[in-house]
């Protein structure tokens, strides 16, 4: 039954079933519910963004609003995993992970192994992210490069409300702490999304395009801004084939390799800042696994090494465009940009 | 002009009560400006010279950045303040060797923050050196509750001896508990309970009570000796005591509702109340068992041990703070005669 | 013979079994360390024993602690197995993290042992997240974290004892003050030096005691404990302390009054202060300290000749336990 879903709505389908299968799991974070203790309406904001809206009613004890504190809640959601329950925890804004980061790179994260393998955290941390809500510098960044850097996250950054369903459904019952960024800027993009549950595995890219010449990798925004830069690279005769990496920790480079064995051309899009991104990440692993294929330079498309900034003439400017993302693909096809 | 004493405890009010009864704890905060109080009156009646007891628990680092702060900033006028140099072992101790020391030092008073715990650990080691309480504790029983800027102001004029001494000191009585000729005393009360086990010391459970011996006890006051003021009252100069026979509730003739603590109404039962004579030794009710002092279990015993409870009277001197007050200002001792007089009705 | 004391006679010799072995792994750490054999940072219980084990003496596996770095004693306390502490101190396959997280991160979750923790104040907002599970598992556990008067001052601290309080966990503050932060005075670096004075703060009741007495702890600790099982909420205990070693193994104490460590140990010494109660009111003999002494000191020694003998992880162990799948 095709039924289409926004991102935001995909999120609470996938927080409903899950907190309907499963009783451990609970839903905690800032606004999550609102109005708590408040004289107003209950379920008075569902999240800042208005994602968890509703859920209180059917899942009464389950969504838990916190205060403003965000060491202690993340770290109470990381704790909670390692006794029993399944926490997901909302961060309003990856931004504020400064806050908390002790919690999830030194705890979260290193449990597993620094307890020799017998200690499991299923907790999911899900926060917004990315430019281009005018927000400016500390409501703005992609901070995937962060947490793709610490062994022991996962880390999962979706482009669509498909995937994002079946990554978060995957995300909660998987047996690791798992980073889950949501775009803001996709938020209200619908796609065709099954009523039924269902979990996409980790670790397997997809291929949103398929082309022969060039292999743009990228995630999150950047995939359908990627798309549509392939649309004008078409009428140009440049046949672009796009890869949404969709998880970032574990990254499928397999099929990285085998679009780029195939097109021999690579530009690495990304809305973080260029040094040590996941551009460069991919960049580097092909340039170590693939050299051979290469026909040209890697280009990489990404943010300029600068915080985010607040006026719309300079955000514009910040946020890789499809225009900026055509140009890389035309430089790596040797071709001057227009 | 005599130095004054003081000696605060860091740590009364913090004990087992907190959980199971709601007692209050009051701030370290407030302890330190509780001090400030106190030198403020005791600078008023010209005291010069105080000295503290060194402790680790918060106040002296409090009063010392407040007193810095104020003579910076010229505002302070307050008698100079003096750390005896002893080591802290933060325990009851620490006040017992502190009132020691001030008793040899002569200081004209020992002011003493702190509960009845506090108040009897330093009235056992103070000699004849007056004291005045500040109640700070979760009991308190024996200090009485008044703003201590006026414990000063009385302090201080005892002190001076511009109030004399037949005035401004009172006699107190006490009890002295002797277990195998160790001595320790109460200076409220001392009751026997049936279990010798003496754990975080604070008392609340009142199952277990056998006996209560008490110097005085009022119908309005708190702890142990309101039975007592619940039962027959008696004041802190009457030259007798109180014992009474207990039981658990509902044992007795007759079963009494008292608060055992603040927050903490128990029942127990009640089998005699009787007098205690001065100087008559008098026996525990059970051949083994425990003792608390004024609240805490210092003692056990066993059928081994020789146990005796003696009511002393005239053993300790305490600053009556409403008596010198009350001379203060029959004789205007706090009246400063301005240097051009002005007289009642005249315009200046 | 009547027992005056609060515990059966076993479970004394019990309390005593738990703070003779401490003291023991302890002692004998100190001195293998100064031969080189160990390595990296170990931080020493020796002295603080009355306060984990009178606490821990209430609680059972389904009650979660979170230690500190100093969690040796935490450790045996809760029940985690001696032998492989020590080979986990080792670097040892056999160690309780087989060798991957060594003194600073023992854990054991099958006996509620959350970890010690190498980041101060960390554990507070974990043992929190302990609290909530227990509340919406619907069992009786507790929680209770442990920190320093130096990790007292980590916002992660302050943070989790209002979100206790607000969400009623059964969780509770032990703060183990032995007046150092590392080599730093508790009285410099702590604005209100009371910590009851901080709970109140969060509106939650606090208490003092004397850390050196195992029975001055038990009794508070079990007081905090029922009232947290029984839905009464977040408490905090204060155990004033001793430290016997350095904050770390190899530090000179320089910070420290002459002489204050021989009178601690003559004074101050916990262990003492216990065995001369439980023997003084003749609920035990000397002759079955000994045994547990003589039992005590072939465990240790036994732990140590194992962890000694133990082999090292194989080098494929780099780079397993690192994700469940991947």
């Amino acid at each position: 039954m095709a039924r289409t879903l926004s991102m935001k709505d995909a999120i609470n389908e996938a927080l409903d079933q899950e907190m309907g299968r499963d009783p451990t799991v609970v839903v905690l974070g800032e606004d999550i519910v609102g109005g708590t203790g408040s004289p107003g309406e209950d379920d008075a904001w569902g999240g800042a963004m208005g994602v968890t809206k509703g859920l209180i009613h059917k899942h009464p004890g389950q969504l838990i609003d916190t205060p403003l504190s965000e060491s202690a809640y993340i770290g109470a959601a990381i704790g909670a995993a390692t006794c029993g329950l399944r926490p997901v925890a909302e961060l309003m804004f990856v931004d504020f992970m400064g806050v908390c980061l002790d919690q999830i790179f030194n705890q979260a994260a290193k449990f597993r192994y620094m307890f020799g393998g017998k200690a499991e955290t299923p907790v999911v941390i899900r926060a917004t992210c990315g430019a281009g809500f005018r927000a400016a510098a500390q409501h703005s960044q992609m901070l995937t490069p962060i947490f793709t850097h610490i062994p022991g996250l996962k880390v999962v950054c979706p482009s669509n409300a498909y995937d994002t369903k079946g990554l978060l459904i995957q995300s909660i019952r998987d047996n690791d702490p798992v980073i889950f960024l949501e775009h803001k800027n996709l938020y209200d993009r619908e796609t065709d999304v099954p009523e039924e549950s269902y979990a996409i595995p980790f670790g397997e890219a997809s291929i949103a395009r398929e082309g022969t010449d060039v292999t743009i990798v990228t995630y999150g925004m950047m995939v359908p801004y990627s798309l549509e830069a392939s649309e004008t690279l078409k009428r140009e005769g440049i046949d672009v084939e796009v890869i949404d990496l969709r998880t970032l920790s574990p990254i499928d480079l397999d099929t990285v390799f085998e679009s780029v064995e195939m097109t021999g051309r690579l530009v690495c899009v990304d809305e973080a800042n260029p040094r040590c991104s996941i551009a460069s990440d991919v960049a580097a692993a092909v340039a170590q696994e693939a050299f051979g294929s290469l026909k040209g330079p890697v280009a990489m498309v990404t943010a300029p090494h600068a915080p985010v900034p607040f006026s719309s003439a300079l955000e514009d400017l910040y946020i890789p465009s499809p225009e900026r993302i055509a140009d890389g693909v035309r430089q790596t096809m040797g071709e001057r940009s227009s | 002009m005599r130095a004054v004493g003081i000696i605060a405890n860091p740590v009364s009010a913090r004990d087992i009560r907190r959980i199971v009864s709601h007692a209050g704890n009051l701030p370290i905060n407030d302890r330190a400006n509780i001090v400030l109080r106190l030198l403020t009156g005791l600078a008023a009646a010209d005291v010069s010279d105080v000295v503290v007891m060194p402790e680790n628990g918060g106040i002296r680092t409090q009063l010392m950045r407040t007193i810095e702060r104020e003579r910076r900033m010229g505002t302070a006028r307050l008698p100079a303040v003096t750390y005896l140099d002893m080591p802290v072992t933060s325990t009851y101790l620490d006040s017992a060797a502190a009132a020691r020391r001030m008793a040899d030092m002569d200081v004209g008073a020992i002011v003493v923050l702190g509960g009845d715990g506090t108040h009897r650990v330093v009235a056992s080691s103070c000699g004849q050196t007056p004291i005045a309480g500040v109640s700070t504790g979760t009991n308190n029983a024996f200090p009485e509750f008044r703003e201590p800027t006026i414990t000063g102001l009385a302090v201080g004029l005892a002190t001076s001896g511009l109030v004399p001494a037949d005035i401004a000191l009172a006699l107190n009585k006490r009890l002295v508990v002797t277990v195998n000729g160790r001595h320790e005393i109460a200076l409220v009360d001392a009751a026997v309970v049936a279990e010798r086990y003496v754990g975080a010391r604070a008392i609340w459970k009142t199952e277990s009570f056998r006996d209560l011996f008490a110097t005085f006890g009022e119908a309005d006051g708190i702890g142990m000796s309101s039975l007592v003021g619940l039962t027959d009252p008696l004041d802190r100069t009457t030259p007798q005591g109180r014992r009474i026979r207990l039981a658990p509730a509902g044992t007795a003739p007759r079963t009494l509702a008292f608060p055992v603590a603040p927050g903490l109404i128990g029942r127990i039962g009640i089998l005699s109340v009787e007098t205690m004579a001065p100087d008559v030794p008098c026996r525990p009710s059970v051949t083994s068992g425990s003792i608390a002092l004024d609240g805490e279990r210092e003692l056990t015993f066993g059928e081994a041990d020789d146990v005796s409870i003696r009511l002393e009277t005239d053993a300790f001197r305490t600053v009556c703070v409403s008596d010198c007050m009350a001379f203060a200002a029959r004789h205007g001792l706090l009246v400063h005669q301005s240097s051009s007089p002005c007289h009642e009705g005249e315009p200046r | 013979m009547n027992n005056p004391f609060p515990l059966s006679r076993e479970g004394l010799l019990t309390a005593y079994r738990r703070m003779r072995t401490i003291r023991e792994f302890e002692e004998r750490l100190h001195v293998e360390f100064a031969t080189g054999d160990i390595a990296g940072f170990v931080h020493l219980y020796a002295g603080e024993e009355a306060a984990g084990v009178g606490i821990m003496m209430h609680l059972e596996d389904h009650d979660r602690i979170a230690s500190t770095h100093r969690g040796h004693g935490h450790c045996i306390a809760k029940g985690v197995d001696v032998k492989a502490m020590m080979a986990e101190i080792y670097g040892k396959a056999t160690g309780a993290c087989a060798g991957k997280g060594g003194s600073m991160h023992i854990a054991d979750l099958s006996r509620g042992m959350m970890g010690a923790n190498g980041i101060l104040g960390a554990g507070a907002p974990l043992i929190c997240g302990a609290g909530l599970a227990a509340q919406k598992l619907g069992h009786d556990g507790v929680g209770i974290t442990f920190f320093g008067d130096g990790a007292s001052n980590q916002g992660t601290v302050l943070e989790s004892m209002n979100l206790a309080a607000i969400w009623n966990l059964p969780v509770i503050f032990v703060v183990e003050n032995n007046g150092y932060a590392e080599s730093t005075s508790v009285d410099y670096a702590v604005a209100s030096d009371s910590y009851v004075d901080r709970a109140a703060g969060f509106g939650m009741p606090g208490i003092t005691v004397d850390g050196t007495d195992f029975f001055a702890v038990y009794e508070a600790a079990g007081e905090v404990i029922r009232r947290a099982r029984e839905g009464g909420g977040p408490s905090l205990l204060e155990c004033k302390m001793i430290r016997f070693y350095g904050h770390f193994e190899g530090d000179a104490q320089t910070y420290r009054a002459p002489g204050e460590n021989e009178a601690n140990r003559q004074h101050r010494d916990c262990l003492k202060i216990f065995t001369g109660k439980i023997l003084e009111a003749g609920v035990v003999e000397t002759g079955e300290l000994a045994v547990i002494d003589s039992e005590v000191a072939d465990l240790i020694e036994d732990a140590l000749e194992g962890a000694k003998a133990a082999p090292l992880p194989s080098a494929a162990e780099l780079t397993t336990d690192v994700y469940v799948t991947y």
